[in-house]
C-alpha cells in the first residue's frame, strides 16, 4: 500500500497538471499555426503609391497627366560646418536660390527648406554631395508626357498640387486623394495631328492665333482641344510668346459666315426658304441706313443653297429677315448660343448678343455679326445640326453611350443641313477642306474683327471652318480658327477662311480620319480623284 | 511518477521555451523582410510609375513622328489606301459596282515636305 501524497506533492502534481495544460494549449496553438492552417496566410500586398492625385488618362488609356515622386528638401543648418558653402553647393545641384540660401542658414531657424520638388537627377547630385542634415519631405510633381500638346486643354497645378487651370482645376475633386485614373475623352493621337496641323497654319499665315476641336456628334465627347500659342505645363512659365489662354472656351469671337449654318437651319426648320428658289443679290443691300456688302463679288441672282455655298452675305441677310428678329434670338437661345456652354473645363466665355436686337441686327446676325460666341459654344451647336437635330452638350470624359438629348431641330432639317454643307464642300467656298473618300461637309467663316466704336478692321480677320464628316452619317465634328492669319503667295494673297481654315481642317482630316476608323468611300473617293 | 512526470513537464518546458525562441526569432526576422520587400515594392512602384510615364513621353505622336520622318524618310500619308473589309468586292463579284478596283485608293496629294527628301536622300532611299 501507497503512503498517503503529503500536501508538497499534491501541490507539486497540481503545478505539474497546470504546466501541462498551459503548454498542450501552446503545443495545439503551434500546430494549428504552423501546421494546420499555414496555407491560410494570404501575402499582404505593398501600399500603393502615396500621390495627391490621380492618373489622368486619354481614351486609350495612355497617360496624360500623372503624379510623380518629387521630394522637398530641407536642410538642418546648425549640422552644416560650412554654411557659406553648402549654400552654393546646394544652390547649384538644385537650382536654388544661392542668396537665399546663404541668408537662412545663417538665421537661427532649425529647419530650412532648400528646394521644392527636387527632381531625381537634382537628388543625386545633392547626395554626392554629403552634407550632413539633409532630410526630403515626401511631395510629388505633376508631369504630363506629352507636354505642350495638351497644356491648354488639360492644365495645370500648383506647388501644392491643386489644379489651377484646365481639367486639372475643373476635376479636381474627382483628382484629388484618389488612385483610380480618370480617363477623359481626349484622344492622344488626335490632340497631337490637332495640335501640329494648327501650328503649321499658324507659322504659314503668320496669325496670331490659332486653335480647333475635334468632337463626337453622338456623343459630344472632345476628342482633342487646341489653343495656340500654347506654353510647357512642365515649366510651368511662360516663355517669349506663350500663354495660357485657351480661346478654345475663354475667347468669344464674331464668327461670320460660319454662322450662316444656323440661319439656313432655322430658315429650313421654319419653311422659310426653298433651296432651288432664287434670291437677288446686287451690289449691296439697304436696311434703313445701313448697307450690307458682299465679301467677293456674287452674280446678280442666286440659288438659296448657292447662297450658303458661295457664302452670300445678301442673301442670307433676306433670309434670314424672314424669319425675324424674335424668331432668330428664341432659335439661337434654343440652340444654345446665347448663354455660357457647361462643360468640365472651368473656363468659360459668356456670349455677347445685342441688347436691341431689331431689323438691322437680325439681318447682320444672319451672316455672324452681331454675336460673338466661344468656339467651344459654336462646335457645340453646330453638332445639334448635323447631328439629327438633337441638344449635345460637349464632355472632357470618356463617355460612349449617346448623349443627344432633346429634339431641338427636325431630323429632316438636320438630314438637308447636311446635304447642304457637304454641297458648300463640293460646290462652293469650302472646296480645300475636302478629303477624297471621306464626304467632308462644312462652312466657311471669314470675319472682319470689330474695332469697338469705329466698326470693322477690314484687313483682320477671324477666320473659321466648321467640318462634319462623313457627311450621311456624320460622327465627327472638326472646328478651327485662326485669328489675323495673312495671305501668303500660295493663296494669291487671300486671307479668307477659303484659304486658310478649309485647308486646315482638310488636313486634320486627312490625318484623324483613318485613325478614328472612319471608313472610306471607294466610289467617292474614286470621283473625286477622277 | 511523481519525479518522472516533474521531469517530463520540465523538459517539455524547456523544449517549448525554445521552440517559442526559435518561432519568436524567426518571426522577427521574416517581419523584417517583409517590411524590407514592402519597401522594395513600393520603391519598383514608384520606379514603374516613373518609367511608364517616361515611356508615354518616348512613345507619344510628336516623339514618333520624329523619328518617322528622320530614320525612316516617313511622311505623312501621301495616297490613303484605306478601305473597310465589307467594301472589299467577294470573289466573283464586280468590283465596286462596275468600277476598278484600283481605283478605291484615293490620291490626296500632299506637296513633300523638304526635310523628308533630305532624310531619304542621306539615307540612301
Amino acid at each position: 500500500m501507497t503512503p498517503p501524497s503529503t500536501v508538497f506533492q499534491r501541490r507539486i502534481l497540481i503545478g505539474a497538471v497546470i504546466c501541462v495544460a498551459a503548454f498542450s494549449l501552446v503545443c495545439v496553438r503551434l500546430i494549428d499555426v504552423t501546421l494546420l492552417n499555414a496555407g491560410s496566410n494570404v501575402p499582404r500586398r505593398a501600399a500603393p503609391v502615396q500621390l495627391s492625385r490621380g492618373d489622368l488618362l486619354d481614351r486609350g488609356g495612355e497617360i496624360i497627366a500623372r503624379d510623380l515622386p518629387a521630394d522637398d528638401l530641407y536642410a538642418r543648418p546648425q549640422m552644416l560646418a560650412d554654411k557659406r558653402r553648402a549654400a552654393h553647393e546646394l544652390a547649384v545641384a538644385t537650382g536654388a536660390d544661392e542668396q537665399r540660401l546663404a541668408h537662412t542658414f545663417a538665421g537661427k531657424s532649425k529647419s530650412v527648406l532648400v528646394a521644392r520638388q527636387v527632381s531625381q537627377t537634382a537628388r543625386d547630385k545633392v547626395n554626392l554631395l554629403k552634407l550632413p542634415g539633409l532630410e526630403y519631405l515626401p511631395n510629388s510633381k505633376r508631369y504630363y508626357p506629352d507636354g505642350r500638346s495638351f497644356a491648354q486643354v488639360i492644365g495645370v497645378t500648383d506647388l501644392d498640387g491643386k489644379g489651377v487651370s484646365g481639367l486639372e482645376l475643373g476635376l479636381e475633386k474627382r483628382i484629388r486623394g484618389i488612385h483610380e485614373p480618370i480617363t477623359t475623352s481626349l484622344d492622344t493621337r488626335v490632340q497631337f495631328i490637332l495640335a501640329h496641323e494648327a501650328q503649321l497654319a499658324m507659322d504659314e499665315f503668320h496669325s496670331k492665333a490659332a486653335g480647333g476641336l475635334v468632337m463626337d456628334v453622338r456623343t459630344g465627347e472632345i476628342l482633342g482641344l487646341v489653343s495656340l500659342p500654347d506654353f510647357d505645363p512642365n515649366d510651368r512659365t511662360y516663355a517669349g510668346t506663350d500663354s495660357g489662354r485657351n480661346i478654345m472656351v475663354q475667347d468669344v469671337y464674331e464668327l461670320g459666315s460660319v454662322f450662316k449654318i444656323f440661319t439656313f437651319a432655322m430658315a429650313i426648320e421654319n419653311h422659310n426658304v426653298r433651296l432651288d428658289e432664287y434670291l437677288p443679290i446686287g451690289n449691296g443691300y439697304k436696311i434703313g441706313r445701313y448697307t450690307i456688302h458682299e465679301a467677293e463679288h456674287m452674280p446678280a441672282t442666286l440659288a438659296a443653297r448657292d447662297v450658303l455655298a458661295l457664302s452670300s452675305n445678301i442673301g442670307t441677310a433676306q433670309i434670314a429677315l424672314r424669319s425675324g428678329p424674335d424668331r432668330q434670338r428664341a432659335f439661337l437661345t434654343k440652340m444654345g448660343l446665347l448663354g455660357p456652354i457647361a462643360s468640365e473645363l472651368p473656363e468659360r466665355a459668356h456670349p455677347l448678343f445685342p441688347s436691341h436686337w431689331g431689323i438691322i441686327e437680325t439681318a447682320t446676325i444672319g451672316f455672324g455679326h452681331g454675336v460673338s460666341v466661344s468656339p467651344l459654344s459654336f462646335a457645340a451647336a453646330a453638332a445639334a445640326v448635323v447631328n439629327g437635330g438633337r441638344r449635345i452638350t460637349p464632355t472632357f470624359l470618356r463617355h460612349p453611350e449617346d448623349g443627344r438629348g432633346e429634339q431641338i431641330i427636325s431630323p429632316q432639317t438636320s438630314a438637308t443641313m447636311r446635304e447642304l454643307l457637304r454641297y458648300v464642300v463640293t460646290n462652293g467656298t469650302g472646296k480645300k477642306a475636302d478629303v477624297p473618300g471621306y464626304d467632308v461637309g462644312g462652312k466657311t467663316g471669314s470675319a472682319e474683327k470689330s474695332a469697338g466704336r469705329h466698326g470693322y478692321q477690314a484687313h483682320k480677320l477671324v477666320t473659321s471652318f466648321c467640318a462634319t464628316f462623313p457627311i450621311a452619317n456624320p460622327r465627327y465634328l472638326v472646328f478651327v480658327i485662326l485669328d489675323e492669319p495673312h495671305g501668303t503667295k500660295a493663296t494669291g494673297g487671300f486671307a479668307l477662311a477659303g484659304y486658310t481654315a478649309a485647308p486646315l481642317a482638310g488636313h486634320v482630316i486627312a490625318r484623324i480620319a483613318p485613325l478614328l476608323g472612319v471608313p472610306i468611300d471607294p466610289i467617292t473617293a474614286a470621283k473625286e480623284n477622277s | 511518477m511523481i519525479r518522472v512526470v516533474s521531469t517530463f513537464c520540465v523538459g517539455l518546458m524547456g523544449l517549448s521555451i525554445l521552440s517559442l525562441y526559435h518561432i519568436s526569432e524567426q518571426t522577427r526576422v521574416t517581419r523584417q523582410d517583409l517590411a524590407n520587400t514592402e519597401k522594395s515594392v513600393a520603391a519598383e512602384r514608384v520606379q514603374i510609375s516613373i518609367l511608364e510615364a517616361q515611356w508615354q513621353k518616348v512613345a507619344g505622336p510628336d516623339t514618333i513622328q520624329k523619328l518617322a520622318e528622320s530614320s525612316l524618310g516617313m511622311n505623312d500619308t501621301a495616297t490613303v489606301q484605306l478601305s473597310s473589309l465589307t467594301q472589299l468586292p467577294r470573289r466573283g463579284d464586280e468590283p465596286l459596282n462596275g468600277e476598278q478596283v484600283n481605283t478605291a485608293s484615293a490620291q490626296v496629294p500632299v506637296p513633300p515636305v523638304p526635310g523628308v527628301v533630305k532624310a531619304a536622300v542621306r539615307s540612301g532611299m
